[in-house]
């Protein structure tokens, strides 16, 4: 019924280090809440759902946990649904889930042959008979991702995560799409095993798709937290960059490399779980503060909000990959094993991968200046607004929270030989082969490559240098012993005020600018001239309209699609009765030809035949002459 | 004795960097028909601004504090992970392109942090131009140190140099010569020279770099200016080391005059270019690190067609 590998343990050691924190923090922040039952029920229902998933070893209990997890996050979103954009997002999200929902069912219906009453390894028996393994791996992405938030399917996450709860949006980025990864782990390693080259380079690329496009919309956003929902769609994208590495590597035979590189996801899983959460709680206590989730209204945070602001400063640190952090550790290894594709023999395939190192190394540095912005307009400066103004520190509970997520950021940095142990084990499960040993060659100091000549990293020492090379300049400067003097800002003469600082929209003015092709923004522009002069003007508005291409082309094209097909069915319903028989005629016609071709054999020259016979029946049974 | 190679190579290059960034002044003024400042002018300006008062802004806080040593900490930490200067010298073989690029990186992250912080309008252009430029900028470097690093046999920065300088790979010379212009345009770009940011100017429209550190004075702004001399002997001892590898094993007084004619000669690089060129309007930067990323990718798919080492 119930199983405890490494990997359900892993997992369950994640989702304790993700949730702990959150509960002191959900204690504070339920203060304000209004139906607090309401939301203690669903809070803790989400959390045993989680675990519930985890550790399920029979195909029934996982689907039941994994729909209890929607329903309960759900109902989350709509603690407090008062506004329309609340309902909407919840309508969205329950809308989205349920897609991957019903692919789930019915990858689960294939592997269990209609009983669901069955564990994992026998499911990888039905499985292996089935005639077509690459349509449960379709199932199975479209599943596992939609709700883990990749590429295509990651529209729902800016709306959803922003009208949760702060503590509920930390779980859910920290922690629900993580057990999305879960399954794809569990599903890939326990019940598809031995997959071909294929599926690892189709989850390569859509790794790289995500982390490009979740990096480069969440610099266009000024709302803080669906910023870093789309930020979670970037890691999501940088696990799967890992995953799919590991996944070539092991279609190739090279298993010590497809360790390490699915060692690598599993650690930045973790990693992006411990920063995220944080991110999502600090952000959240500023919103509770400020009561605002504009970027633009804030400022000047750092001096009211200190615990707040060096809490995100240490996230912003670390999902900007910046060393000694542990996101930098992380990708540092994803990195190292889209490095070691120097050892396959396959040219295309090694030439391709520079374009996977390019988009990480891109994505890397567009989360720099992402985080810059977050940072920079938040904190930093005057304030923007009253609300920032008259900003306090929040509650004891919540800073708790805060610091003790902060505590397990620091010690998957300076713990990672520990964690890497773990993840170890559960590679082992897969491979049986430990790398432990090559990873840490040296003691437990520094990270080594797995491939010849590869790289080495050092945490703890790069952290010590660093810190000695600050206290010796910071040592020095302060021997000097020199005056200072607080004074205004200087601005060449020009007067520092809040309307002449910059602005989040301003900030990200040259990336918008640069990738308008993808963006398309619209720009809406408005000023009051004086005595019509174009220059001088009293006052003046700019504003400007992201609207994110996959929703405008794959949900509202496939929306105006369905518009127009029923529009089409509409006009039919208007004819005489032979029409009508015509129509299910031809019905039945293409119900048998699919059952035929999906059943009985496969062969293109009938399934040709078949789609001719069917148009030009449907040209002359319904369509008729034109009048 | 290695090791004192070692501590001497990195306390020569903090010393050297002034003196570079001067000769690059004095030798364009004399290209221009100036009267060119003194040699010495840049250790004179450390030496008045670690004496002067410091004024904060008002808005300013802590950051302001502890940014300029975290903006200088990382770049210091990498002058350690060079390559040798010496033949017998000890060095830290193993750091890789990933490693660099990020302490980098790191140091831009607080320098643009910085520039937020006086909460006046030109930090805020400064950084936010600087942001657009490094994210671009950081792939392209990735790239390029990852395509050198695999010619060298080894990922290694220091290691790759020494590699290099032993068996120079010359059946992937095409590929060589794309990274070496790909790295020429990196080091143009990454310390701000004048296709892509002025150093001298401070109008508004042109300045990077400059706007973000105009709030500062005094000793943080000694910091800073220190921090952007070290960037540049970093990246023009790279240079130096990985796409010039020759003059390693001679004896240590000739290889030390070999190195300090390499990095004058990029010195002097730096300067035509800087005199023949204007400036580059910040939306066409993105064209010219496009250029290096393209270099990089031609050298690394060249290299690979080649057959590559493996």
């Amino acid at each position: 019924m119930f199983i405890f590998d490494s990997l359900s343990l892993v997992f369950l050691f994640l989702i304790a280090l993700g949730t702990v924190p959150n509960l002191f923090y959900s204690f504070g922040y339920a203060k304000d809440i209004k139906r607090k039952i309401y939301y203690h029920i669903h809070y803790f229902g989400f959390i045993i759902s989680m675990i519930g998933v985890v550790v399920s070893n029979n195909l029934f209990l996982f689907l039941f946990f994994w729909e209890l997890m929607s329903l309960t996050s759900w109902q989350l979103i709509l603690t407090d649904p008062e506004k329309k954009s609340t309902k909407d997002a919840a309508k969205f999200y329950f809308f989205m889930t349920h897609l991957g929902f019903i692919f789930l069912l019915l990858l689960f219906l294939i592997v269990s042959n209609g009983n669901l009453d069955i564990d994992f390894n026998s499911a990888k028996d039905i499985a292996k008979d089935f005639a077509y393994p690459t349509l449960l791996f379709f199932f199975m992405i479209f599943g596992f991702l939609s709700k883990a938030g990749v590429v295509p399917f990651h529209v729902w996450l800016p709306y959803a995560h922003p009208e949760a709860p702060s503590a509920v949006s930390a779980l859910m980025s920290g922690v629900m799409l993580k057990v999305a990864i879960y399954g794809l782990f569990r599903f890939l390693f326990d019940v598809l095993y031995p997959w071909p080259l294929e599926w690892g380079i189709v989850i390569l690329i859509l790794g790289a798709l995500s982390s490009l496009v979740g990096v480069l919309y969440a610099l266009s956003e000024h709302d803080i937290k669906a910023l870093l929902a789309n930020h979670s769609i970037e890691n999501i994208g940088i696990i799967l960059i890992g995953f799919g590495m590991g996944m070539i590597f092991d279609a190739l035979g090279l298993k010590d490399l497809s360790a390490f590189a699915f060692i690598a996801a599993l650690f930045h899983t973790f990693n992006h779980m411990s920063f995220k959460s944080l991110l999502f709680m600090s952000a959240g206590s500023v919103l509770h503060q400020t009561h605002t989730k504009n970027m633009e209204k804030y400022g000047g945070l750092i001096k009211s909000m200190p615990v707040t602001a060096i809490t995100f400063l240490l996230a912003s640190i670390s999902i900007s990959a910046l060393p000694p952090s542990n996101g930098f550790l992380s990708e540092w290894m994803i990195f190292q094993s889209l490095l070691s594709s120097n050892s396959i023999t396959h040219v295309a395939l090694k030439i391709s991968i520079p374009f996977a190192v390019f988009a990480l190394a891109l994505t890397g540095g567009l989360a720099i200046a992402c985080f810059v912005k977050a940072y920079g307009i938040t904190f930093l400066g005057t304030s923007r607004s009253q609300n920032a103004k008259h900003a306090r520190e929040s509650n004891f509970l919540m800073q708790s929270g805060m610091v003790l997520m902060s505590f397990v950021v620091v010690s998957l940095m300076l713990f990672t030989p520990f964690f890497i142990k773990l993840f170890d084990k559960v590679t082992q499960g897969l491979h049986g082969v430990s790398i432990y040993h090559s990873i840490f060659k040296d003691g437990f100091l520094s990270i080594h490559s797995i491939s010849d000549n590869g790289g080495v990293v050092s945490p703890v020492i790069l952290l010590l240098a660093l810190l000695v090379i600050v206290f010796i300049l910071f040592f020095v400067y302060k021997s000097l012993k020199l005056p200072v003097r607080v004074k205004n800002s200087w601005a060449c003469g020009y007067k520092v005020s809040t309307r002449t600082q910059y602005s989040a929209t301003g900030f990200a003015g040259p990336i918008r600018r640069f990738f308008s092709w993808l963006y398309k923004p619209k720009e809406h522009f408005e000023k009051q001239i004086i005595y019509g002069h174009d220059t001088k003007f009293e006052t003046a508005l700019y504003e400007v309209h992201i609207e994110p291409l996959f929703e405008k082309s794959l949900y509202k094209g496939a929306k105006s699609i369905t518009n127009k097909i029923s529009y089409l069915v509409y006009r039919l319903a208007h004819f005489e009765q032979s029409r009508y028989s015509a129509i299910i005629f031809n019905l039945m016609l293409s119900v048998l030809f699919g059952y035929r071709i999906f059943a009985h054999q496969f062969s293109w020259a009938n399934i040709t035949l078949e789609v001719i016979i069917l148009i030009i029946s449907i040209k002359i049974l319904i369509i008729g002459d034109k009048k | 004795m290695s090791f004192v190679y070692y501590i001497f190579s990195i306390i020569f290059l903090v010393l050297l960097s002034p003196l570079v960034l001067s000769f690059i002044k004095s030798f364009k003024m004399r290209l221009l028909y100036k009267k060119p400042a003194s040699l010495f002018q840049g250790y004179r300006n450390f030496a008045k601004l670690f004496s002067k008062e410091i004024i904060l802004s008002k808005e300013a806080s802590t950051i302001t504090k502890i940014a300029p040593f975290l903006v200088l900490s990382p770049l210091v930490l990498i002058l350690f992970f060079l390559p040798p200067i010496f033949s017998g010298s000890f060095y830290i073989g193993f750091v890789d392109a990933f490693t660099i690029t990020g302490l980098l990186a790191l140091s831009t992250f607080f320098l643009m942090l910085l520039g937020l912080d006086g909460g006046n309008s030109f930090g805020g252009i400064g950084s936010s131009r600087e942001a657009f430029i490094s994210s671009l900028s950081e792939p392209a470097m990735i790239l390029t140190v990852f395509t050198i690093s695999l010619m060298a046999n080894n990922l290694g920065i220091a290691k790759a140099a020494i590699n290099l300088n032993n068996h120079f790979p010359f059946t992937h010379m095409a590929s060589f010569t794309f990274a070496t212009i790909s790295f020429f345009i990196l080091l143009l770009c990454e310390t701000g020279r004048i296709p892509i940011d002025n150093p001298e100017t401070h109008l508004e429209l042109t300045m990077v770099h400059e706007a973000m550190i105009l709030d500062l004075s005094g000793a943080y702004l000694g910091i800073i200016e220190m921090a952007s001399s070290i960037k540049f002997i970093i990246f023009a001892s790279m240079f130096a080391s990985l796409f010039m590898p020759f003059g390693l094993g001679l004896n240590p007084f000739l290889s030390l005059a070999v190195f300090i004619a390499k990095i004058f000669m990029i010195a002097l690089a730096v300067a035509f270019v800087e005199t023949n060129m204007a400036k580059l309007r910040l939306f066409k930067v993105p064209n010219l690190l496009g250029i290096a990323i393209v270099f990089a990718f031609l050298s690394l798919i060249s290299f690979y067609v080649l057959g590559g080492n493996a």
